[in-house]
């Protein structure tokens, strides 16, 4: 357990990182995380979060790496929905770390 | 070439932990790419009716991660006609796509996968 | 592709057996062991539908399921342990109803 600060809040993260409470995401939250993670966040990397955020509400799940591409080609088009792309926002594992930064859960079936 | 597997989910869905373990070795296969069929018969097939509100006995919704199948690469999805007929059912109000099965076809679908666990 | 059908749930109050003769490919088999050799007990609804199957050669029993049961086998062919492995291996593939 840790606890990441966030202007006068004090939010509780996991061993891994990850929030302890889903709803104490916010987008100044996603900003702290990914300071945290030295990602400094552009609208390619909050156009992924936002769409994590849709596919968490539609499935109830993080997705893995294999249907993040999918989704993400699916909603975006196959020029942002490839491995090099979401690799290269995301320090090579999207999924865990665009999970992170969304605020979803720790995905169960990464590779 | 990965051996194909189909996972036939034969219990309710809030009963045990039997319909989530079998969404888990789906979710996990596909995630790996493996080539998989899933068939819900028996009880089972009550996984697939519209509506249902699990958060009112405190589970996890796993009609919505149900759903994510396709996503995870998993498009092979049946339900068995009879289990569906005498469960009161409707076939076109399920919540998935699933290619509705009689007896022969269900013959002809496990002799079809090189591998099949019942759960 | 042949397959053998593994149960080991008692037929009475449980869907298993009904579902599995029904889905039964005519080169498959199926093995009753542990609660679900009670289907052999003769006179019972689980006995006739297995009569009714007519699977000759296809049905068989764990022996020492039987015995423990006081049950005989009118309708199964009895195999041990060394037998059970005998057959997973002569089908293509074994479904296990857990």
């Amino acid at each position: 357990m840790s606890t990441l600060t966030v202007g006068d809040r004090n939010i509780a993260l996991d061993k891994d990182g990850f929030l302890v409470e889903l709803q104490d995401w916010s987008r100044e939250v996603a900003e702290a995380l990914a300071t945290r993670e030295s990602i400094a966040l552009t609208a390619d990397h909050w156009e992924i979060l936002e769409l994590l955020r849709q596919f968490y509400q539609e499935y109830q799940l993080s997705p893995a790496t294999r249907p993040l591409i999918k989704y993400t080609a699916l909603k975006l088009g196959a020029e942002k929905g490839n491995s090099p792309h979401l690799n290269r926002l995301f320090n090579g594992t999207p999924a865990k770390l665009a999970a992170k930064l969304a605020g979803l859960p720790k995905p169960t079936n990464c590779i | 070439m990965a051996k194909s597997l189909l996972i036939i989910s034969r219990q309710a869905p809030w009963s045990g932990p039997s319909a989530r373990e079998a969404l888990d070795i789906a979710l996990a296969g596909g995630a790996f790419d493996l080539p998989l069929g899933m068939l819900f018969l028996d009880d089972g097939v009550f996984q697939l009716a519209a509506a249902q509100q699990p958060d009112a006995v405190q589970q996890k919704n796993l009609a919505a991660n149900l759903q994510a199948l396709p996503m995870f690469g998993v498009e092979e999805l049946f339900a068995c006609g009879h289990s569906l007929a005498r469960r009161g059912l409707d076939n076109d109000a399920l919540s998935l796509p699933v290619e509705v099965l009689d007896n022969a076809a269900l013959t002809a679908l496990i002799a079809r996968f090189d591998q099949v666990v019942t759960l | 592709m042949t397959t053998l059908h593994v149960i080991a749930h008692s037929p009475f109050g449980d869907e298993r057996l009904a579902s599995c003769l029904r889905l039964l490919g005519p080169q498959d088999a199926l093995l009753l062991c542990g609660d679900a050799t009670y289907a052999l007990q003769a006179g019972t609804e689980p006995f006739a539908a297995l009569q009714a199957a007519n699977l000759g050669e296809r049905l068989f029993a764990l022996a020492e399921d039987l015995q423990a049961r006081a049950l005989d086998s009118q309708l199964a062919k009895v195999v041990d342990y060394p037998a059970f492995v005998e057959l997973t291996l002569h089908h293509d593939k074994v479904n296990s109803w857990l």
